[in-house]
């Protein structure tokens, strides 16, 4: 559910918990960024950092400067302030990335877990046939249709945790139980309905069935859209996957090996709640759709 | 200037309070283990108290300095030696260019802090100094050091004559044991347990368990019931009663995975799907940064005021007050 006024947790001596509800919900994600941006651009006394994800907001606060109560009492007011979830309008970039599809080195990795693991049908295929999709290129053309709206970033440094942003192209799918030991760098892959990045090779429990040759995390910072930190992907981007196959995926290995590749990222454009959700329900009617669920739209390229 | 002859299991440069500001992007403080050692450590050796140091980690490095400098070892005690000579703990110690610094085995604790006057001169990354080792980022190009490692030093604050002998009083220095109490607040999901669960968390002794690293202690005792809204929610909270929707973690908070509970440390993850009914205080997580596998711990809950004076205590020991000559 959608909380009616939102819970405020204690969560150790230096941060607070602020919970929107207790559901998978866009709604409660819009919320947590909307309140998370008020809080970036006019700070709260006391308030060192936040961290949005999908329903809360937590809040890491100096405790000489402010207390739990005083931050409840000031981070109440701006939720206030940010009146309904269609009022709130969030700066968002749009990063394209290009995604091999049922990839040899995905598979390589669930064959791996296969042989030492659990004997567990290969991702691609259980993914369509759990979703009721005829196969994996069904997969991989309603996959790569939506954007992803990035929720949160975390668990593992730059990694995203994104959602789709067409209702129509919502995929499902369980977790691995055990975890995988590794998963190669740039895998793209599925728990529940979220869709996430592999950053750099780690253990892992995603149904894995893509790999993305551009780097989302890039330590050297040596890439322009990593100036500031060596992660792409922040809260409130969102994400569109190109589908590529092994050949061009090594051709674009050779780039960014080479220090080459031009990122294509369309730089912050306003995200406008109220005008997703009116394209949305329109959408649902129009099986033709094909613009941009975006607000207003920018064409600068970041390289 | 100082060289690594044997790095050790895994001696990396920290700061404190080290990488701030990056929690929404998955990137965590780092820092030492135990911040109340390094500080003091620092102390002793006349830097300010977040100064960049080393944390040496079970099996200790033998470092050979290439300048003549003023260093202070603290924390664990690991039978420092210069030389082969044994030298005093919590004490600005003078070395001279060519001596070896080596150490021993701890019989209590499991990290020593090795500060030296200025402090070590490292690019800072993201704005610390500090070195997730994991995710190679920070410190001595992203990891921890080396056999053949060179490390600088920046130029001390004061004479290093006025380094040497600085001291940290007996009353402040931690005291390691096998056994440790630890403050913790309920919070954000003591509501996910029963009564009974919260009462058995904070009488049990735990055991620390041997899977536990700069990112996570885990405690081995018994199992939880969970309370009704651990076996009553939406689907997408996940199956087992331990899984919530993912969301941001507290450094400390103590994270129910199943039927282990594991404490988040300073290099742990941002966010994830499972409950953490307790919390850490944060002035008292420097405890299970010196306990070792095997040792026991005991929590106690203690209220926000309660954390504020143990902050207050925390914050007058780390000061110039510890310091006599």
């Amino acid at each position: 559910m959608i909380f009616e006024e939102p819970r405020y947790l204690y969560s150790g001596d230096r941060y607070l918990l602020l919970e929107f509800g207790d559901e998978m919900n866009l709604d409660l994600n819009f919320k947590a960024l909307g309140l998370a941006e008020t809080v970036a651009n006019e700070p709260i006394p006391g308030v060192v950092e936040t961290v949005p994800s999908f329903a809360t907001l937590l809040v890491h606060y100096e405790p000489e400067e402010t207390d739990f109560a005083t931050l409840k009492a000031a981070l109440a007011e701006r939720v206030a302030s940010l009146g309904s979830t269609a009022d709130i309008t969030l700066p968002s970039r749009l990063v394209e990335l290009p995604c091999c599809y049922d990839d040899p080195w995905t598979k390589a990795a669930v064959d791996d877990y296969r042989k030492k693991i659990k004997l567990i049908e290969p991702n691609p295929e259980a993914t369509a046939r759990l979703n009721g999709l005829r196969d994996v290129r069904e997969l991989i053309k309603v996959h790569s249709t939506p954007q992803y709206w990035v929720a949160a970033v975390g668990f593992w440094p730059g990694l995203p945790f994104m959602m789709s942003l067409d209702p129509r192209y919502v995929l499902t799918v369980p977790k691995y139980n055990p975890p995988r030991t590794w998963t190669p760098q740039g895998t793209v892959g599925m728990g529940g309905s979220c869709t996430a990045i592999y950053p750099v090779n780690t253990p892992g429990g995603y149904q894995i069935f893509g790999r993305t040759p551009v780097p989302i995390w890039d330590g050297a910072q040596k890439f322009a859209p990593f100036a500031k930190s060596p992660v792409l992907l922040k809260p409130g981007d969102r994400v569109k996957f190109v589908p590529i196959d092994a050949r061009e995926f090594i051709e674009i290995e050779q780039e960014v090996a080479a220090g080459t590749y031009t990122y294509n990222v369309v730089d912050y454009e306003l995200f406008a709640v109220a005008r997703y959700t009116a394209f949305f329900s329109q959408a649902k009617k129009d099986v033709g759709y094909s613009v941009s669920p975006a607000g207003e739209t920018s064409t600068t390229t970041v390289e | 200037m100082l060289q690594f002859i044997k790095p050790g299991l895994e001696t990396s440069v920290q700061d404190y309070p080290g990488r701030i500001g990056f929690w929404s992007l998955g990137i965590p403080p780092s820092g030492p283990m135990d911040a109340l050692s390094f500080q003091l450590t620092n102390l002793a050796a006349g830097n300010a108290p977040g100064a960049p140091g080393l944390e040496v980690q079970f099996i200790g490095p033998e470092i050979r300095f290439q300048a003549d400098t003023v260093i202070a070892v603290g924390g664990a005690d690991m039978k420092p030696k210069v030389n082969g000579q044994p030298i005093p703990m919590w004490e600005g110690v003078p070395v001279s260019a060519g001596d070896l610094l080596g150490f021993g085995f701890a019989a209590q604790g499991c990290r020593s802090y090795v500060a030296l006057a200025g402090g070590i001169d490292i690019p800072r990354v993201m704005g610390s100094c500090s070195t997730f080792v994991k995710a190679n980022i920070g410190g001595i190009d992203g990891g921890a050091a080396k056999a053949g490692t060179v490390l600088k030093t920046a130029p001390s604050v004061r004479p290093l004559a006025e380094c040497t002998g600085r001291r940290i009083v007996e009353s402040t220095r931690p005291v390691l044991a096998a056994s440790w109490e630890v403050e913790v607040l309920l919070g954000p999901h003591d509501d996910w347990l029963t009564e009974g669960d919260i009462a058995q968390f904070t009488s049990h002794e735990w055991k620390v368990s041997s899977l536990s690293d700069r990112t996570g202690y885990r405690i081995e005792g018994p199992d939880f019931e969970f309370g009704h809204k651990a076996h009553h929610k939406l689907p997408e909270n996940g199956s087992d009663p331990s899984n919530i929707i993912d969301y941001g973690y507290s450094v400390g908070s103590v994270n129910f995975c199943g039927q282990t509970p594991i404490i988040l440390m300073v290099d742990g993850p941002s966010l994830g799907g499972f409950v953490n009914p307790f919390t850490v205080v944060s002035t008292s997580l420097w405890k299970l940064g010196q306990a070792k596998p095997g040792d026991r711990v005991r929590f106690n809950v203690v209220t926000e005021e309660e954390a504020r004076s143990l902050r207050g205590a925390f914050k007058s020991a780390v000061s110039e007050q510890s310091v006599i000559k």
